[in-house]
């Protein structure tokens, strides 16, 4: 393997499940809701993938079971969030720890256990290019479903009545109870969405990337989505490249150190996260920007009145 | 409604009392920082465990308990362990020093044995692996097979055992192959897979065709050595069922009768806190899984050294050994003494990387 | 589209002692959970219970661990709660946590044969300094470049994590200490006295009462407190209550990294006594936990941080006395706080049933 194979492959492997994850919490926070239980979601769909491609030997029904119990965790999490009014924050704190315990509990007789990596889908001719071949184009099949869900997702945003609507609930939740829509309901489901991506994106954690399952896999990843969404300021298009931004930043931590320069590794790994709050502040600088694009009621709780 | 459940909570008091009131039964007690699991520390460790239940006498009842955080915790457990009955701890991590140093000094009854440490008392011992000794040996194995003259380490934390074991491999690579160039990656983590992965990816991709795992408790390293066709040298346990054709060598780690003797001291009252450092000569540091693809010729060099090294006619640290910066550390002749080398914090020379500090 | 069968208001009119029911609901579903994670795990549920809830208080040791796990977690929870009502999100303490106790580590370190009563107030005052200059970070990000402060405190938590490794592992590693990574061992100067014989209990306790009692008054009796609470709930009107945004944002951090900092001061000169590579096993996050569980409320946040102490040594014991996962603890914590905040809605909202509309008649 050359070093741009390594840096193209690697780099579209970390930021996969990123951009898988942060793509559904988009969708949520357009619609105004901030979950911040995604290392909880992800968690769980790692441990429940795992445990269905162990016992199933099916890697597209593990995806699909890690993805739906990320969702039965997203339902809890509105449902106490829009219907029983919690704080945002406080709850998905709250159903995040609750999801990364429910995970080790149920993922514990699998600890430390070992599956055969998901098979690959290499892109005919496409991977037999050289180099870049083998660094895009020989990759399991959600490594490329991720981009192409981004792309759809913009296309939603911007052009589908669906995605109107998200974004009315987002922005304007009270107008758009007037004209008919159920906020609640809306944002219920783009919730669940959220969960399901979050799911996924774990279980292509666990069977896809480490093709383990331990306690502590997702290590944390779950707050990177979050500064994701923000940092692609709540725009499908710049999510992606902040995903694809991040994971080539934890390869290169790894790169530098590996040609033997003599650089602190902790301040190599610190590099993504001094790196986030720098895009943090740079994006948020921009008040309007900010305003234009961050969904209004976000955070905020929302009830219907007579 | 109070009186209800003080009589629930006597009630309850009574039932775990009762519970254990086996008055001969010999306890002991293990903590371990990670999570027991099919291989790793952890895993030899809890072997050690079996084995003392099995072997060191009659109505031995060891309880484990894992992940107990380095934090405030660990006394916490060693008090629960001794409020339970136990007379014997085994503490499997450096991180327990302290709090074990203060609970011996607290509990002069209860014996003692504390991984990786370097103090002793009366009632306190330490055991630490030479597994510097088992990647020597490796070091040798990964010379002779590289075809692309580049080793790659994945290491966890650049502790001084750690150290110890990346200068043995470069020693051996530099002495059967000294065109051989040996990186080193550290992930500053004792647990993160996906890290270990993309850091061997990395080395694999700047030319490495045999990778070390060194205290990687889970086959992350070895997957990605099946995956991309090299060889991997792994610590602590027989990772070759998930390697079977990259595995080189698997270091493992047998505690069994270390711990069994200790056990049995314990019992019996002649227990000491001695210094406990063992190595292939000790059977602390068992070589497994070689790989077919070595030769005869090559299994019998390593396994001659291998004799060497027990009888001592071989050290592994024997002079003369330069540093990174040209620094004669050990002269002609002389061995790095013990202390030195479970104090290491220096590589040797023709090592590609540098000691995070 | 449909709508829901039932409406939710406001309840404008509280009756007294309403505010325990939260509490006690969540209370009542945890322990419920508790008993059937327990007895799913195969253990009996007489026992589960004991070990989960009564075993803690049962020993002086015992309770002496509760009560030492209950001061950080109070100590922080008071001071974020301030921030917290004010709408200041500050997830940070566990990093704020970290500096405090790199901040309190300097002297014993750097004297370290020093006998100075003084040691211990100066410590404390400069991992106070540390923590607050941690969290300034994130105020000064927010304040100056509106960033938002959840993820800004979030990624500091990482990389103060980094920071403490890289000075464990070389700068203020023990020169005596075989190259491992950690400090020398503290001086006696440097050192929390030990309270209660037989236990683990040391000073810190009185400081977290004393923090109680203080954020009670902050929050009920003084006039900045009622200001930060206006400044954060309608910041359109804080500017009459004479607090503008940017005041409160940074006083709610400052106060934050304060309390996380010198909670990292007291586990270094308490249970630790040395500063190496673990110093908080998560106080940051469970304190904010506990902050809501409280209410956000001085004297509620006094009996969660003791219920979550509770849990916490009791999962302990139930991991060494019956083999129980250490998951069940974090399990048991993320029920506790999502039934509580579920419990809330009885409280702060009534539940109406919707009254259809009658039908009316279309006029020509």
């Amino acid at each position: 393997m050359e070093t741009l194979t390594f840096v193209l492959s690697g780099t579209l492997i970390a930021a996969t499940p990123l951009l898988i994850a942060a793509l559904g919490e988009l969708v949520a926070e357009k619609a105004g809701v901030l979950n911040l239980s995604i290392e909880g979601m992800m968690a769980l769909g790692a441990a429940i993938a795992f445990i269905t491609v162990t016992t199933t030997g099916s890697y597209w029904l593990a995806l699909l079971t890690g993805g739906l119990a990320a969702v039965l965790l997203a339902a809890l999490f509105a449902a106490v969030v829009l219907f029983a009014l919690g704080n945002q924050v406080a709850t998905g704190l709250a159903v995040g720890i609750l999801g990364v315990g429910l995970a080790g509990l149920i993922g514990k007789p699998y600890d430390s256990m070992t599956v055969a990596p998901m098979p690959r889908l290499p892109i005919p001719f496409l991977s037999d290019l050289p180099v870049v071949g083998r660094g895009l184009f020989d990759h399991v099949a959600l490594v490329y479903v991720a981009p192409i869900a981004a792309v759809g997702l913009w296309w939603m945003f911007r052009h589908s009545k669906l995605g109107l609507v998200l974004r009315a609930a987002g922005e304007s939740p009270e107008t758009t109870h007037a004209i008919g829509y159920n906020v609640i309901a809306v944002r219920f489901l783009a919730v669940l969405f959220g969960g399901f991506m979050a799911g996924v994106a774990g279980g292509f954690i666990s069977i896809a990337s480490a093709t383990l399952w331990s306690d502590g896999l997702i290590a944390g990843r779950g707050w990177i989505v979050i500064a994701l969404v923000v940092f692609g300021t709540w725009r499908a298009e710049r999510v992606a490249i902040g995903a694809y931004l991040f994971g080539f930043a934890t390869i290169g931590e790894l790169l530098v150190q590996s040609t033997g320069l003599a650089v602190p590794s902790q301040l190599l790994t610190s590099i993504p996260y001094i790196a986030t709050i720098a895009a943090i502040a740079l994006l948020s600088m921009d008040g309007r920007r900010v305003r234009l694009n961050a969904p209004v009621s976000l955070g905020r709780v929302y009830r219907e009145t007579q | 409604m109070k009186s209800g459940l003080l009589a629930l909570v006597a009630g309850a008091c009574a039932l775990a009392m009762g519970a254990s009131a086996h008055a001969d039964t010999f306890k002991v007690g293990v903590l371990l920082p990670s999570p027991v699991a099919d291989v790793g520390w952890a895993r030899q460790q809890d072997l050690g465990r079996e084995a003392m239940e099995k072997e060191c006498g009659p109505d031995v009842k060891a309880t484990v308990v894992d992940n107990v955080s380095e934090g405030p915790d660990a006394a916490r457990v060693m008090n629960q362990m001794m409020t339970g009955g136990a007379k014997f701890i085994v503490l499997g991590s450096f991180g327990y020093m302290n709090d074990g140093l203060r609970a011996a000094k607290q509990h002069p009854d209860v014996d003692f044995i504390h991984a990786s440490g370097y103090k002793q008392t009366k009632n306190f011992g330490t055991f630490t692996a030479r597994n510097y000794e088992g990647f020597y040996l490796g070091g040798m194995a990964a010379a002779m097979v590289t075809k692309s003259n580049t080793i790659g380490i994945v290491a966890a934390f650049a502790v001084p055992e750690v150290v110890a074991e990346v200068d043995a491999i470069g020693l051996a690579v530099q002495k059967v192959n000294p065109d051989a160039k040996v990186k080193i990656i550290w992930l500053n983590s004792w647990f993160d897979p996906p890290k270990a992965q993309q850091a061997a990816r990395a080395l694999v991709s700047q030319g490495a065709d045999v990778l070390f795992s060194l205290h990687q408790d889970t086959p992350s390293v070895v997957n990605v050595a099946e995956a991309e066709k090299v060889y991997v040298v792994n610590t602590s346990s027989d990772m070759s069922k998930y390697g079977p054709h990259s595995v080189l060598a698997s270091v493992t780690n047998d505690w069994t009768d270390y711990f069994v003797e200790q056990c049995k001291a314990a019992r019996e009252g002649t227990f000491k806190g001695a210094d406990f450092r063992g190595g292939l000569a000790a059977g602390t540091v068992k070589m497994a899984a070689w790989s077919k693809d070595l030769t005869e010729e090559q299994m019998a060099k390593i396994k001659q050294a291998e004799e060497d090294i027990k009888s001592g006619k071989q050290h592994v640290f024997a002079g003369p050994i330069k540093d990174k910066d040209g620094k004669l550390r050990v002269k002609e002749g002389e061995n790095l003494p013990d202390p030195e080398i479970f104090g290491l914090n220096w590589l040797v020379a023709g090592l590609d990387g540098s000691i995070p500090k | 589209m449909t709508r829901l069968p039932f409406i939710i208001e406001t309840r404008t009119h509280r009756r007294p002692g309403f505010a325990l029911i939260a509490p006690l609901v969540a209370i009542v579903v945890t322990v419920v959970a508790g008993l059937i994670i327990m007895t799913a795990l195969g253990v009996p549920p007489l026992r589960a219970l004991y070990f989960l809830y009564a075993a803690p208080l049962s020993s002086l040791y015992n309770f002496g661990e509760v009560l030492l796990k209950m001061t950080p977690l109070l100590l922080i929870a008071q001071a974020l709660a301030i921030g917290f009502r004010a709408k200041v999100w500050n997830i940070g303490a566990e990093g704020q946590l970290i500096l405090g106790a790199i901040g309190g580590s300097l002297l014993p370190i750097w004297f370290n044969d020093s006998q100075s009563t003084l040691m211990l107030p100066v410590m404390a005052l400069i991992g106070m300094v540390f923590g607050m200059g941690w969290a300034s970070i994130a105020a000064w990000l927010r304040t100056r470049f509106n960033a938002n402060e959840i993820l800004v405190t979030l990624m500091l938590n990482s990389i103060a994590l980094q920071l403490l490794y890289y000075l464990v592992s070389g700068p203020l590693r023990d020169p005596a200490g075989f190259n491992f990574p950690q400090s020398a061992l503290f001086p006696d100067a440097a050192m929390l006295p030990v309270l209660i014989e037989g236990t683990r209990v040391n000073a810190s306790l009185f400081v977290g009462l004393a923090a109680t009692v203080l954020a009670w008054f902050f929050v009920e009796r003084s006039m900045m407190g009622y200001r930060l609470e206006v400044g954060g709930t309608a910041p359109s009107a804080a500017r009459y209550a004479g607090f503008s945004e940017a005041q409160a944002v940074w006083l709610s951090l400052l106060i934050g990294g304060a309390a996380a900092g010198l909670v990292g001061v007291f586990e270094v000169a308490g249970p630790l006594g040395q500063l190496q590579r673990v110093v908080s096993p998560g106080y940051g996050f469970a304190a904010i936990i506990v902050a809501f569980l409280g209410g956000l409320n001085a004297v509620g946040i006094l009996f969660a941080a003791f219920f979550m102490a509770i849990i916490f040594v009791g999962g302990d014991i139930a991991q060494t006395a019956a083999g129980v996962p250490y998951q069940v603890n974090t399990v048991l914590q993320g029920v506790l706080l999502v039934s509580y905040i579920a419990a809330r809605l009885f409280v702060d909202y009534r539940v109406r049933r919707r009254v259809p509309p009658r039908a009316v008649e279309a006029h020509a």
